[in-house]
């Protein structure tokens, strides 16, 4: 501070010789001299030697220091220590320095008996707004304009731009002034005062701006930093979708590293171009969008699929001025998510399968007419089917049940835990049940089977109880009448056979005499012994086809049915001759069938005398022959198809054509060859069917099982 | 000389007459037996070209229990037996030991086929010369 007041002393001398003139050189010198500082802290020191060249001997600066709340000097000129020492004050003390700061108007102070201070303060003002303000439209909240022309009052503390944030400086400059006298100089160091606090205020404003290009700059390289860390392909486009800036990762796509291929620089080219278009599909739209883009990576050559997600960037006024486009590598996202919903869908296809048997399953169960039960591996129902329910009660262990439904449940899980644990895979065995609609216990036929899990451990125990009371009497009743039938027949035979025992003797003899008697017969005794001998003959026949079917004489030998056939036509073709019946036959080629040929040559000559008898007036009789394949049998069976165009049966009579001594011929017939038919068919596991109208004719149908 | 033995057997005196006169009107030679027993007793102590026996007899014995009492003696022995009724079973042994059966009401020139076949064959003969 030595050359500072050196320079005070030689201008107050020039001052005092030049009066007003000099006073107007001085201002002009001032202004200049502030003008040239560059930087803020440069306008303090030009201060204080401008008011030193005022005339004035002694001069400082204090500055207010926000962050201490202190009032501390920065500058002075030929101030000593005790003056210095008065303006480093607390903001909150009532030290009268502070006074012209509170107020914002200069103060002139006693600071002794002889001396005075003229304090003025300096604050951030200017008549214009700053262009932040201007900018925002906000000139009257502008901290400079609001200090200016000082609309609202603000305290020390408020003295923050609202628009810009930019806190203000605050200073003082005292000056000591005698106490009187010095009116001009005084009026001059004021107008230096605020000429100073003019400059400070632009230089302020300009390092404000320059403090905070700096922190931007801070910012810019902290955001670029973070930018190029990131993994993900991040590009700045201009609006022309001009690449402003990409990162590294970026870079990998869009930008041709230096050995360059011709298959990379065109992969490069591809991406360029598939981006652009990505990037002008996705600009249509203010807001953020999205959109997958299939990229090459031009190092390693593999594609990539991104999804990018393009933001417009905008000025303060909303002008779109390019986009920022982050990439996202979803490649393996996507294949991570294709195959998850492949999977889903696979699994959904599965459920659809599963739900569509169970739901088959249900239904087939519910409709199955039989209890049903599915049981777990220690016996315990898992599902019950209503008619399962009805005997067991419900499925829950804890479900209340009728004395017989317990009874029920104890002997089936009984049952079922035997099952479980036996070797078999099925079981079928009686199940004594109470049934409730029959109310009685009822003899179900239990049938098992088991499920096992992977380990083949029995998982389920599934059980189908048939109830077999109203089949089994069906089948009994069936049965009896059947047994019926059969004892009937059989008891015919025997009686039958008896009847013909006990009467063949005698006929032995009765006939054996008539022969014997034969060359003794008188002429006119002739009539007499023919009937004796023709009556006993009927008999005999009778009784010998009565036998027919209990004489199993002869040898079971292979029977070719169609010589059987033609042999008995022949045996009988001159009687159908006679009675005028013509005769066709339709012989197909057969393998020979295991039988008794004699028995078989009386079905069909029993059949053809039949068919004979009711054409008294001539007709048609036809037979026909065929080998019927059948699956259900191995060599299947023959059928022998014997039709006539005579009388036909009745109706009424058809069910008792088969019965022994029906007879439709009178004195003629036994009533038995129809009988006899049917018994050689039942012995030769055949059957017989009949069709019968009457006047039209009658059709038998043989079937003979091929047996070998 | 040339008439050929025959033993009938049967328990009904009436056919076994007829059976007789038939057999002897053919020029046959004929011993009738009422009853098994006496079939027996005969066959033991002579000799005969042919057995015709009815196949039920009296008491416990069959047809069949005259003719293989016969064959013991002679293996020879041709036998037929006649039955007014025959089961399944005995149509069946008759079969397999080669007896023919021939059912009553015999038509009576069957009855004399059959035995002629029966002795005409040769061997009958034969041995009734060689009595």
């Amino acid at each position: 501070m030595a050359t500072p007041m050196l320079r005070a002393r030689q201008n107050s001398s020039v001052e005092r010789q030049n009066g007003d003139s000099d006073l107007a050189r001085h201002r002009r010198r001032a202004a200049l001299r502030l003008l040239g500082a560059e930087r803020a802290e440069e306008i303090f020191p030009v201060l204080l030697e401008e008011i030193l060249a005022l005339g004035f001997s002694r001069a400082l600066v204090a500055e207010v220091d926000f962050e201490s709340a202190t009032v501390r000097p920065v500058a002075s000129l030929n101030c000593p220590r005790p003056l210095q020492d008065y303006f480093r004050v607390s903001l909150w003390s009532d030290a009268p320095v502070l006074s012209a700061l509170h107020e914002f108007t200069p103060a002139t102070i006693a600071y002794n008996r002889n001396r005075k201070l003229y304090v003025h303060p300096l604050i951030y003002n200017n008549r214009r707004p700053c262009w932040e303000a201007e900018r925002d439209h906000r000139s009257a909240d502008c901290l400079a304009v609001l200090n200016q022309n000082h609309t609202r009052r603000l305290s020390l503390n408020e003295q923050v731009c609202q628009v810009c944030d930019m806190r203000s400086y605050a200073a003082l400059v005292a000056v000591e002034v005698p106490a009187r006298g010095m009116e001009r100089e005084m009026m001059e160091l004021r107008a230096v005062a605020e000429l100073a606090n003019r400059y400070l205020a632009r230089l302020f404003k300009v390092e404000h701006y320059f403090n905070r290009m700096r922190d931007m700059e801070t910012t810019i390289a902290q955001l670029n930093t973070v930018m190029q860390s990131m993994p993900d392909p991040v590009i700045l486009t201009d609006a022309q979708h001009r690449v402003l800036l990409q990162n590294r990762a970026a870079a990998r796509f869009f930008k041709l590293p230096e050995e360059v291929t011709e298959g990379l620089a065109h992969a490069v080219e591809l991406n360029n171009l598939l981006f652009s278009a990505a990037l002008s599909s996705m600009a249509v739209s203010d807001a953020e969008s999205s959109r997958d883009l299939t990229l090459v990576d031009a190092i390693e050559g593999d594609e990539v699929l991104f999804e990018a997600v393009c933001a417009p960037t905008l000025t303060r006024d909303g002008v779109r001025v390019g986009m920022v486009t982050v990439m996202r590598d979803v490649t393996d996202l996507r294949r991570a998510d294709e195959e998850l919903r492949s999977n889903y869908d696979r699994l959904r296809t599965a459920e659809e399968v599963v739900r569509q048997d169970r739901d088959r399953l249900n239904l087939i169960v519910e409709n199955v007419g039989d209890p049903i039960a599915v049981c777990d591996s220690n016996a315990k129902f898992v599902l019950l089917d209503p008619l399962a329910r009805e005997l067991f009660g419900a499925e829950e262990e804890d479900a209340v049940r009728t004395p017989e439904q317990m009874k029920n449940l104890a002997r089936f899980e009984a049952y079922v835990t035997t099952f479980t644990y036996a070797f078999s895979h099925k079981e079928s065995a009686p199940l004594r049940l109470f049934n409730p609609t029959l109310q009685t216990e009822v003899d179900y036929d239990a049938r098992s089977g088991k499920i096992y899990d992977e380990r083949g451990q029995v998982s389920y125990t599934v059980t189908v109880l048939r109830d077999f009371t109203a089949l089994r009497k069906l089948e009994q009743l069936k049965m009896e009448r059947r047994i019926l039938e059969i004892e009937k027949f059989a008891a015919t035979g025997r009686l039958a056979g008896t009847i013909a025992h006990e009467i063949n003797n005698p006929m032995e003899a009765i006939k054996n005499s008539i022969y014997l008697m034969g060359s003794m017969v008188e002429p006119h005794g002739q009539p007499i012994y023919d009937i004796l001998k023709k009556e006993t003959e009927r008999v005999a026949r009778i009784t010998r086809q009565m036998l027919g079917l209990y004489r199993h004489s002869e040898q079971v030998t292979n029977v070719d049915i169609n010589s059987l056939v033609e042999d008995t036509l022949a045996l009988f073709a001159r009687q159908l001759e006679r009675a005028g019946v013509r005769v066709e036959n339709s012989l197909k080629p057969m393998p020979p069938i295991l039988g008794s040929a004699d028995q078989f040559r009386q079905i069909l000559s029993n059949l053809i005398v039949n068919a004979r008898d009711s054409m008294p007036d001539g007709g048609r009789l036809r037979i026909r022959t065929r080998h019927v394949s059948r699956p259900d049998s191995v060599h299947g069976t023959i059928r022998i198809t014997i039709a006539d165009t005579g009388t036909g049966i009745p109706p009424s009579s058809i069910a008792t054509i088969f019965e022994p001594f029906y007879t439709t011929k009178g004195e003629r017939g036994t009533g038995l060859g129809l009988w006899i038919v049917k018994g050689i068919l039942e012995n030769h596991s055949g059957k017989i069917r009949v069709r019968s109208k009457v006047g039209r004719g009658t059709v038998f149908r043989i079937e003979l099982p091929i047996v070998r | 000389m040339g008439k050929s033995h025959i033993l009938v057997v049967d328990d009904e005196p009436s056919v076994l007459l007829t059976y007789r006169l038939l057999l002897e009107q053919q020029g046959y030679d004929v011993t009738a037996v009422l009853s098994a027993r006496e079939a027996m007793r005969i066959l033991e102590t002579s000799t005969f070209d042919l057995l015709l026996c009815d196949l039920s007899l009296e008491e416990q014995y069959s047809g069949f229990d005259v003719v293989d009492f016969g064959r013991q003696r002679d293996p020879g022995l041709l036998a037929a037996l006649l039955t007014g009724y025959a089961t399944m079973d005995a149509a069946e042994k008759a079969g397999t030991r080669n007896i023919p059966l021939l059912f009553k009401p015999i038509d009576i020139e069957q009855f004399f086929t059959t035995i002629s076949a029966l002795l005409g064959d040769g061997n009958g003969q034969a041995k009734a010369s060689g009595e």
